[in-house]
């Protein structure tokens, strides 16, 4: 059967591939495009060539590969052990070190690596005040840690749910055969956590190399791409060569996904294993003691990061003159920032719901109807996290600063700047769904591959039409990943800054930005209340969607599986 | 296979089939957008300062440099923005060299001394500021250090990796650093070996200009190179034990501008912005906001926290000259003292 056969038998279907291929295709392809078009200018073919040719800029590749080689590394290995702590070892607080795992999803961008240069800096308040030594963060090893820390609750999130579905049968099958502990977790387990383990690899990868704020305020002498990217656009004002060095990121990030797509293939084979029957056994001994206080150790390190931001924002200069002071709050609740609360927050409300719902039809056109045109479509809304932030951003205003007409028809009003539709929010309201889609498509697309197509198609056979079917069955059945996906997209929409920079009018001030300009002028203090209030703001936004889909139907929501954290490149950070 | 092309095929007609129009100018002179390069609080007294003078309304976005000027450059066509105000002038002569400006002069602008605005009058100063040292008495009296008051000073063994600049291909204020020795040492051959000796001095080339301050701040560093004006302002933000000293060499200086942008929208209102961004009214306005650049009109009374032009000895600073020197210089720079990703 054909897609037009298919499409034509069914309306509710065309309507929704209609939407779906619109809004990838004028939020996401177009301003791409218009991206590329600047790039392939004769200044941006110097700069590809400069990139290739000169060795400054071979050594940024270098350290941009290395950089994410090593926070892949070290994230997963901390994914791994949180899980492994969570699912395996029968110790206390499992609970509190699960909810401080997930703490650095709504930290803003800044904030960690801010408060890392408080704590462990040159004359960090623990690495020169409690150890007495003048470490130097400012580089790789503090670029690593930062962006692991903010990195790994994802990858953490999907290993729990793929160690909590193994089966603990064949644990027990190779324990009866005579095999050790050790020797079970070797060659049994591990090997079957090894897909997860390689895809949350490659998630960090892509997430560490498009990072911006990170090695902007930890990077010293370390240059990345995409910090050389925006220092071509703000220090050397080459529109041309920062969208070259942008879009040679998409590269490695364009490998990831055909690599990823090889590897939830070779998944399939055991999660057909269905839901695990009996107790996993517990580890006990002197490893899972060390993995636990290694756990324990790296939580303290959360724990402490997320008391100086709270800190912070209560003192004059974190870490240099600690006189308690209300003013930073009042700087951002009752002065400039107040403004930027509200437009953030109205702006997040509007832009996370609809990503949210937009992220879960993209799953059920591509899983469920769509065999074979799907892994496009995927493909393409995940690009929306793929594509650098600048590179969006920029795209934006050349693309949807004038008028856009077919045939001298309007057909899209100018939607960037303050004389745009609604003074310009539109533009950033269409950029928060782009970045923060991605997230519900994963979480939507695992949680489907989990139920069997059968339920659907006893719906079908009791005379329910597809619109019916998924209104009324698969989005109960699918509402966890919907949850989990607009978890994700509302801590998304809260804290994008990079392409929304090039969209802010005097209309919408945004509070990442205004983040980003106090720590550049640096008044930590305001920046790490920002963060505060930025953070309170997410977590009640959560709380709230939380309780309002909790409400209705439990009994219906009890009977899905635990749904699968969002796995791929649909994360959560800048 | 053909279904995939089909999509492809879909999604590619959508963003190919289009035209572009600007959109409708809305009425002129009724109010004024303003891009602007300072802090959120001198950008918001700065245009309702203007409102009120005027009775003209007056927006803002801020925007760093680099920011301003890809925007522009992305909205040529139809500019968000009539006006941009503050921020170096470098950034403006880029704007300029992209056909992104207008020159516009008037009584008011003439006010202002010649080297302090582009002859042609794509843009006009509006406050100076001088590099200094901004160094942390805590750690100079630790490491039993006097506050420099030479650039040679820095290159004592006492200061060794007790130094933070900015990297001059990142920052503006560490280019203009790169270029007033330059000047200081009479060339750019004796001022690229000035770097190669301060090198073993420096502890970090950071990415931003002000970053530099704010280590000295935290004490990571005894001495950061940074413009005065912001090392003042982290002293009033509470890092008490910073102190400014100026090399008796002479040191250099950035402009701050503003300039009306090409195609603008409210042209009326934006000259009378410009006017206004010259006069003395709005350059006391900083200092309020603890922004502490010396104003360059005549007429404006500068703060007590501004630095001292009788005391500091200012070198020859021809910007124009600096913006055609710079790829060159930074090349060189990266080539022989410090390659921007260095070890």
């Amino acid at each position: 059967m054909s897609v037009l056969h298919r499409v034509r038998s069914k309306p509710a279907l065309a309507v929704s591939l209609v939407v779906v291929t619109a809004v990838l295709g004028v939020g996401l392809l177009f301003p791409v495009f218009q991206v590329l078009l600047t790039a392939l200018s004769p200044e941006g073919l110097d700069a590809a060539g400069s990139l290739l040719g000169s060795s400054v800029n071979r050594g940024i590749v270098v350290n941009t590969v290395v950089l994410g080689l090593s926070v892949a590394a070290v994230g997963t290995v901390l994914a791994f052990l949180f899980a492994f702590v969570r699912t395996r070892l029968d110790v206390p607080f499992k609970r509190v070190l699960h909810v401080i795992a997930i703490v650095p999803v709504v930290s803003p961008p800044f904030a960690l690596a801010t408060a890392l240069v408080v704590l462990f800096g040159r004359n960090g308040v623990i690495s020169q005040g409690v150890f007495g030594v003048p470490y130097d963060i400012y580089g790789l090893d503090g670029l690593t840690i930062a962006l692991a820390l903010s990195f790994f609750p994802v990858v953490y999130l999907t290993l729990v749910g793929m160690m909590q579905r193994l089966d603990p049968s064949l644990d027990e099958a190779a324990t009866s055969l005579g095999a050790g502990r050790a020797k079970v977790f070797l060659t049994v387990t591990l090997p079957m956590l090894l897909p997860g383990l390689a895809s949350g690899f490659l998630l960090l990868f892509v997430e560490s190399i498009a990072d911006l704020a990170n090695p902007l305020v930890l990077g010293g002498d370390f240059t990345v791409l995409s910090s050389r990217a925006y220092i071509a656009i703000t220090g050397e004002y080459d529109v041309a060569s920062g969208a070259v060095f942008s879009l040679s990121l998409m590269v490695p990030a364009v490998l990831v996904f055909l690599l990823q797509r090889y590897w939830i293939d070779r998944r399939k084979v055991f999660s057909v294993t269905g839901k695990p029957s009996g107790r996993p056994q517990t580890y006990r001994g002197p490893v899972a003691l060390c993995a636990y206080a290694v756990a324990v150790l790296v939580a303290l390190v959360i724990v402490l990061i997320n008391a100086t931001i709270l800190f912070g924002a209560f003192t004059a200069v974190p870490g240099v003159n600690n006189a308690f002071t209300l003013a930073h709050f009042d700087f951002v609740l009752f002065g400039i920032g107040s403004e930027a609360m509200v437009d953030t927050t109205v702006m997040a409300v509007v832009a996370a719901p609809l990503a949210g719902l937009l992220g879960v039809l993209i799953a059920y056109l591509v899983v469920r109807k769509l065999p074979r045109v799907g892994p496009v479509l995927d493909f393409v809304a995940m690009l929306g996290v793929a594509v650098p932030g600048t590179v969006l951003g920029i795209g934006f205003v050349l693309a949807f600063r004038s008028e856009n007409l077919v045939g001298g028809v309007t057909v899209i009003p100018s939607l960037v700047g303050g004389a745009a539709v609604l003074g310009g929010s539109v533009g950033i309201i269409v950029v928060l769904l782009i970045r923060s889609m991605p997230a519900a498509v994963r979480a939507g697309v695992s949680s489907l591959h989990q139920i069997h197509p059968s339920i659907d198609e006893a719906s079908a056979s009791l005379g329910a039409d597809d619109s019916t079917t998924f209104r009324r069955i698969t989005l109960p059945l699918i509402k966890p990943a919907l949850l989990a996906g607009l978890t994700f997209a509302i801590a998304r929409s809260m804290t994008t800054l990079s392409p929304i920079v090039f969209l802010t009018t005097p209309d919408t001030k945004i509070m990442a930005s205004q983040i980003l300009a106090e720590v550049d002028a640096g008044r930590f203090g305001n920046a790490f209340a920002y963060c505060c209030v930025l953070m309170t703001i997410v977590l009640t936004l959560i709380g709230l969607v939380r309780l309002a889909i909790r409400d209705r139907g439990p009994a219906r929501a009890r009977a899905v599986p635990t749904p699968e954290a969002p796995v791929l490149v649909g994360a959560v950070k800048e | 296979m053909r279904k995939t092309m089909a999509v492809l095929a879909a999604l590619a007609l959508t963003t190919t089939a289009c035209s572009q129009r600007a959109p409708e100018a809305s009425g002129p002179g009724k109010e004024v957008v303003v891009a602007c390069g300072a802090a959120e609080d001198w950008c918001q007294k700065m245009t309702a300062g203007f409102t009120a003078k005027t009775g003209i309304p007056a927006n803002y976005v801020r925007l760093s440099s680099g920011e301003a000027v890809a925007r522009f450059g992305a909205s040529k066509d139809s500019p968000e923005f009539d006006v941009w105000h503050g921020g170096p002038a470098d950034g403006y002569e880029a704007a300029k060299e992209q056909g992104l400006l207008q020159p516009y002069t008037s009584a008011a602008t003439g006010n202002i001394p010649a080297k302090y605005r582009d002859p042609a009058g794509y843009w006009t100063g509006v406050y100076i500021g001088a590099l200094g040292f901004c160094s942390n008495r805590d750690v100079l009296a630790k490491a039993g250090l006097e506050a420099p008051t030479s650039w040679d000073d820095l290159l004592a063994p006492g200061f060794a990796k007790q130094v933070a600049i900015a990297h001059p291909a990142t920052s503006g204020t560490a280019y203009t650093a790169l270029y007033t020795l330059v000047r200081v040492k009479g060339g750019e051959e004796a001022g690229l070996r000035y770097f190669q000796d301060f090198g073993r001095s420096v502890l970090q080339y950071s990415k931003s200009g002000s970053a530099p301050g704010q280590m000295a701040g935290r004490g990571e560093v005894a001495t950061g190179v940074v413009f005065s004006h912001d090392c003042v302002k982290y002293q009033e933000e509470g890092s008490t034990s910073l102190v400014v000293t100026f090399p008796k060499e002479g040191t250099g200086y950035e402009v701050g501008a503003v300039g009306v942008l090409a195609n603008a929208r409210n042209l009326d209102a934006a000259k009378a912005y410009v006017d206004y961004a010259a006069s003395a009214t709005a350059q006391e306005i900083g200092p309020t906001v603890k922004s502490y650049q010396r104003p360059t009109s005549p007429d404006a009374t500068p703060a007590p926290q501004a630095f001292d032009p009788v005391a500091v000895k200012l070198v020859d600073y021809d910007i124009a000259a600096a913006g055609k020197a710079k790829n060159g210089l930074i090349e060189r720079f990266e080539s022989g003292v410090a390659t921007a990703p260095a070890n």
